[in-house]
């Protein structure tokens, strides 16, 4: 079953590495954890165990941030990450929950229709007509099933539910309790339940938690890369995993061609060239790692199929275009200013210049 | 007969717990602290009440007052502790280290070493620099330097060996932060042993010195009888004290080092300048936190959070109580996530931002500032033997209710009263002195009444004003004394002039009256007319000013009428035979020139310079452009007029002239008037009419010249004035009032309003 599938959870992924934490683990666990929390922090960060065995590192970047993400969750606090898209923050909150409770798959999608049944509890109409309400009527959510079983659930979006819906989060986050009127009763949460929820701060059209509920949660900002070094090395580890599991033919990519991707994507962000030397104007979109990491992705299929197998400058273009230009009028001119102005000049990127060029 | 020595941290508030409970306990009869001996005699004024830390102990060479240096000390420092308990407890304190009278004369001597051996690429003079690095900083720094550069891989060591990827962290947790604190000087007296005999000795000249003096010392203590013994050093010297080496070897070290004369006082400091950031290289990042560890050892974090709360509400920001117990009990799970046994700062910082910051780092600068850093500036009694300069100044200080502040103040001083003045004098003085206390910043709004000035405080101007005590005792007469000293070696008009400038708001007479003399002097020799006219505005301003300001304007008035003469005499020769830039900034001289000449209304001078204008303007050599704008500032003074200007328009822009120079002298001559040209009836037709007058071909030929000035102008100029040709001059209302009057109805309203005004009815 899970052979064939597109993409397996971080659990199943990483389970010898969990496996490996949990048994090297001495240290005390909370209720209901899986590990403690000083190895989940090294599943995050990544190290050596005491027997040598070597944890990869899940969160490239600094290291106090997922102390702090982890040092929540121990609280009864929830946990909020919030960042830019692309920041790694449902990476985060997977694998937290993948090495906290063993299961990342508890989770709900926050989108403008996301209703409060989404959440609480819903109902088997045909059953609900057909007996009145009874337990068996009732369709159970994942936040319900979390709370039940004592594990973390995860809200992805969660500034795009509806503030009403949102606060429908509160009882549950405050007194770790999901009533059930309909049944008169409750469900308690067993102790690990909890919540991490993400949001992102760049989309229009949100809904800003109430402050009741912004105080249920601890926030912890995903920052974009520090250093160009951090930013390539975090492309270059997952578009390697990206190819074990595409099973991609195309040659390993190039560290040069990631550096140039990176570059372009640092640059257009901020606004300034690497050198600080001259400003360029900044494209609509966010440019965050996860695109850079798309782009690689997309130009190493390109070159496997279509191209002789290994990453050219041709196979990126469109990927880069594509991640630069959102805006059609606006972000076409600070492309091609771009282009003109920065790439151009450059005396190895010719090839980068002339296969965006063609395309333009 | 015991000696204990009890090694430290300086700043450390753990340590100066540790050292006040361990003092308490073994009750000395006399304590040795690492500092320098030459300050044992004003350490009485350390229990004196109206002394409040954070202070300094300055260290300097009256006859040379930039060699100097400081011993800062917090209420927190384990120095100061020990300080104060021996002189609660009457017994005696002495301070242990290598004299710095012999310090600086090392310095002195390294630093000739390190002159001397600039060109060979010795590993000598390497090592001198280190060390004059260690001591020109803050001398009690000297341990956090050691700490943090030389030495600061053998505390990683231990850190590392305990687990900590960071020294600093490793020590305050270990040392700092614990309540129980049994044994714990022999435990870093122990641990620094270790590092001490397994790593390799740097050979520090210095540091063999200064420990070898602090040997000295405790025998010199033993043998005066003392029976128990209590040595406060910083925790790297622990071990060598507690092993005596034989008593030659440390005298023979200290034989016939070289001396200096020192003198030392004590001064005000504040938190700011001990974190590390104010350019001292070393020092401590918290002193609010550390001075909050300090008198609450027990907290758990609680009270900082409550702290930390109390400022959120103070910045209009919702805190609840609910908050902090999250914060707190956050601030805990990190610590032991991270295995500490307390949440440190950076635990509770890190709890804050989540917690209370919604993870925004921008909100933690106001804890940094206000709660980390908090900045606290120290007093020091007002009958400590200061230097009479630093008496003076806090003398004005008080009497002005100007007080010394770390944090900065804004003041806005209206000059028409006399506090305001006074104020404002005094603190140009200090500006004049280079103690920049005071910055001066433009006000808004016009008028020479008003100063806007910021002020604060920094520790360093002690030295400052030490350094300009030589020049006098009070802040009048070293300002004087200071300004005409550094005019002579100055030797330069523009100079002169700028001091003069500074010294007439400071109102130092004296001064003033050399300085006019030097410029009068300077101006004499001075062969550069464009020199000359470069201060002409400078310094009628100061005329000016001086109105305001009370100060005697005749005195500036008298040199700048026999300045303007001696322009007078020599600018026409200036304006020949110059390039284009020469040129324009010429033009630009006359036009500020020419408004200081109107400022001062005085006829004889306006004539003298009018008559100036007309050579240069008649003068077919002069640059053209300067030529064109004397032309102007002529007609515009109306001194030529008429056919006059006509004439001499014509006669430039004839076709005869070269075009570059004819483009030049209309350039000049309608400089930046293109609105003046639209209003100026006289100049419109003087333009218009020569335009009108050219035939077609001439007029192809001066059409560039003419694009070329125009091009100038701004497009609703070019504009307009393109409207005002087509419409010819009728359009041109100028200034003529048109009489639309209807006479014969106004007159039929008179009566009524004569009426109105109440002079009807007495007429009828």
């Amino acid at each position: 079953m899970s052979a064939t599938a597109l993409r397996q959870h971080a659990e199943q992924l990483f389970a010898e590495e969990l496996e490996e934490l949990s048994k090297q683990d001495e240290l005390k666990k909370p209720a209901n954890w899986k590990l403690s929390p000083q190895s989940v922090v090294k599943y995050l960060v990544g190290g050596k165990l005491k027997n040598g065995f070597e944890v990869s590192p899940k969160y490239i970047g600094n290291k106090r941030l997922m102390e702090i993400a982890v040092a929540t969750l121990t609280t009864d606090r929830a946990l909020l990450l919030y960042g830019l898209p692309g920041t790694a923050k449902s990476w985060v909150s997977e694998h937290l929950s993948a090495a906290i409770s063993g299961n990342s798959a508890m989770i709900v999608q926050g989108t403008a229709g996301t209703g409060e049944e989404a959440i609480r509890y819903g109902w088997n109409y045909a059953r609900l007509l057909a007996e009145g309400p009874s337990e068996k009527a009732l369709v159970e959510t994942p936040v319900m099933r979390a709370m039940k079983e004592g594990t973390i659930v995860r809200i992805e979006e969660l500034t795009r539910i509806g503030a009403d819906v949102q606060d429908s989060l509160i009882t549950i986050l405050s007194e770790k309790t999901l009533p059930i009127p309909e049944l008169n009763t409750e469900v308690q949460a067993v102790k690990g339940f909890n919540v991490i929820a993400t949001a992102n701060n760049r989309d229009k059209g949100v809904n800003d938690l109430s402050s009741a509920l912004k105080r249920r949660f601890n926030t912890v900002i995903l920052p974009v890369p520090d250093s160009m070094e951090e930013e390539i090395d975090i492309v270059k580890r997952r578009v390697e995993s990206f190819e074990k599991v595409m099973e991609l033919p195309a040659e390993p990519p190039a560290l040069q061609e990631i550096r140039r991707i990176v570059t372009i994507f640092r640059e257009l962000r901020n606004g300034v060239t690497l050198d600080g030397k001259t400003k360029l104007k900044v494209p609509s979109g966010t440019l965050s790692t996860a695109e850079a990491i798309s782009v690689v992705n997309n130009g190493l299929s390109m070159a496997a199929y279509f191209g002789d197998g290994q990453l050219k400058a041709n196979d990126l273009a469109a990927g880069i275009i594509g991640a630069v230009v959102k805006d059609p009028v606006q972000d076409k001119i600070v492309w091609q200013e771009y282009l003109e102005t920065v790439v151009k000049p450059r005396e190895d990127w010719k090839d980068v210049y002339r296969a965006c060029r063609e395309l333009l | 007969m015991s000696t204990h020595i009890l090694g430290i941290r300086h700043h450390g508030p753990g340590s100066a717990r540790n050292v006040k409970n361990f003092l308490e306990e073994i009750k000395p009869d006399i304590v040795l602290v690492e500092g320098p001996p030459e300050a044992d005699e004003i350490l009485q004024w350390a229990v004196h009440n109206e002394l409040k830390p954070p202070v300094a102990i300055l260290c300097y060479q009256p006859d040379d007052p930039k060699q100097a240096c400081f011993y800062p000390f917090a209420e927190f420092s384990p120095e100061w502790q020990a300080i104060l308990y021996a002189k609660q407890h009457n017994i005696h304190v002495r301070f242990m280290d290598l004299p710095i009278a012999n310090q600086f004369a090392l310095e002195k001597e390294n630093k000739k070493q390190v002159d001397e051996n600039a060109d060979s690429d010795s590993v000598e003079p390497k090592k001198s620099t280190d060390t004059n690095e260690a001591h020109t900083d803050v001398i009690t720094d000297k341990e956090e330097n050691i700490v943090q550069s030389i030495k600061r891989n053998p505390i990683a060591y231990l850190a590392d060996a305990a687990g900590y990827d960071d020294a600093e962290k490793w020590w305050e947790h270990m040392f700092e932060y614990r309540n129980n604190n049994e044994q714990v000087f022999d435990a870093v007296a122990e641990a620094m042993q270790t590092l001490r005999s397994h790593l390799p000795q740097e050979d520090n000249k210095m540091e063999v010195l200064r420990e070898a003096h602090m040997r000295k010392t405790i025998r010199q203590a033993e043998k005066e009888m003392f029976q128990n013994i209590a040595v406060i050093c910083g925790a790297w010297h622990a071990p060598v004290l507690k092993e005596m080496p034989k008593q030659k070897e440390d005298n023979d070290l200290l034989k016939g080092l070289p001396k200096e004369k020192v003198a030392c006082t004590w001064v005000p400091w504040t938190y700011g300048r001990l974190g590390s950031w104010s350019g001292y290289g070393a020092g401590i990042h918290s002193p609010g936190w550390y001075e909050h560890t300090w008198q609450y050892a027990n907290d758990d974090g609680t009270r900082w959070m409550a702290k930390v709360a109390a400022l959120f509400r103070k910045n209009k920001m919702d805190t609840s109580v609910a908050h902090v117990i999250e914060s707190v009990r956050l601030a805990d799970s990190l610590a032991a996530l991270r295995n500490l046994s307390k949440a440190g700062l950076e635990e509770l910082n890190e709890a804050t931002l989540s917690v209370l910051c919604n993870g925004e780092n921008i909100l933690l600068n106001l804890v940094h500032d206000e709660l980390m850093v908090s900045n606290k500036i120290g007093e020091v009694p007002t009958d400590i033997p200061k230097p009479p300069l630093q008496v003076d100044i806090e003398k004005l200080q008080k009497r002005l209710r100007l007080p010394a502040t770390a944090d900065f103040k804004d003041y806005t001083l209206d000059l028409r009263k006399e506090g305001d003045l006074e104020r404002s004098v005094f603190l140009h003085r200090l500006k004049l002195l280079n103690i920049g206390w005071g910055a001066n910043t433009n006000v808004s709004g016009k008028g020479t009444f008003k100063e806007q000035w910021r002020l604060q405080w920094d520790p360093n101007f002690s030295i400052e004003i030490i350094e300009k005590g030589a020049w006098g005792n009070t802040v009048e007469e070293a300002a004087a004394q200071f300004v005409i000293h550094y005019a002579k070696e100055n030797n330069s008009l523009q100079e002169v002039c700028i001091l003069l400038q500074q010294s007439i708001p400071a109102e130092l007479s004296r001064a003033i009256d050399s300085l006019i003399s030097q410029v009068n002097n300077l101006a004499a020799a001075s062969a550069d007319t464009i020199q000359l006219m470069e201060v002409i505005p400078d310094l009628v301003s100061v005329s000016r000013y001086g109105n305001v300001r009370k100060t005697d304007a005749a005195l500036v008035t008298g040199i700048i009428d026999s300045m303007i003469t001696r322009i007078c005499v020599s600018l026409p020769a200036a304006c020949v035979g110059i390039d284009e830039d020469a040129a324009q900034h010429l033009v630009n001289l006359l036009f500020k020139m020419n408004d200081s000449v109107s400022v001062l209304q005085q006829d004889d001078i306006s004539k003298l310079w009018q008559e100036t204008l007309l050579v240069i303007a008649k003068n077919n050599n002069a640059a053209p452009a300067v030529a064109g704008y004397a032309t102007r500032l002529l007609s515009d003074g109306k001194i030529l007029t008429g056919d006059d200007l006509v004439q001499a328009f014509y006669y430039s822009m004839s076709v005869a002239n070269a075009p570059g120079m004819a483009a030049a002298w209309l350039e000049g001559f309608l400089k930046g008037s293109g609105t003046l040209l639209l209003l100026d009836e006289g100049l419109w037709n003087v333009v218009n009419n020569w335009v009108a007058y050219l035939r077609e071909e001439e007029f192809i030929q001066v059409l560039p010249l003419l694009r070329r000035t125009f091009a100038r102008y701004s497009n609703s100029e070019r504009k307009k004035l393109g409207e005002k040709v087509v419409s010819g001059k009728s359009s041109s209302a100028g200034i003529v009032v048109s009489s639309t009057l209807a006479v014969e109805r106004a007159k039929q309203g008179i009566p009524v309003m004569m009426q109105l005004f109440g002079y009807g009815a007495n007429n009828k």
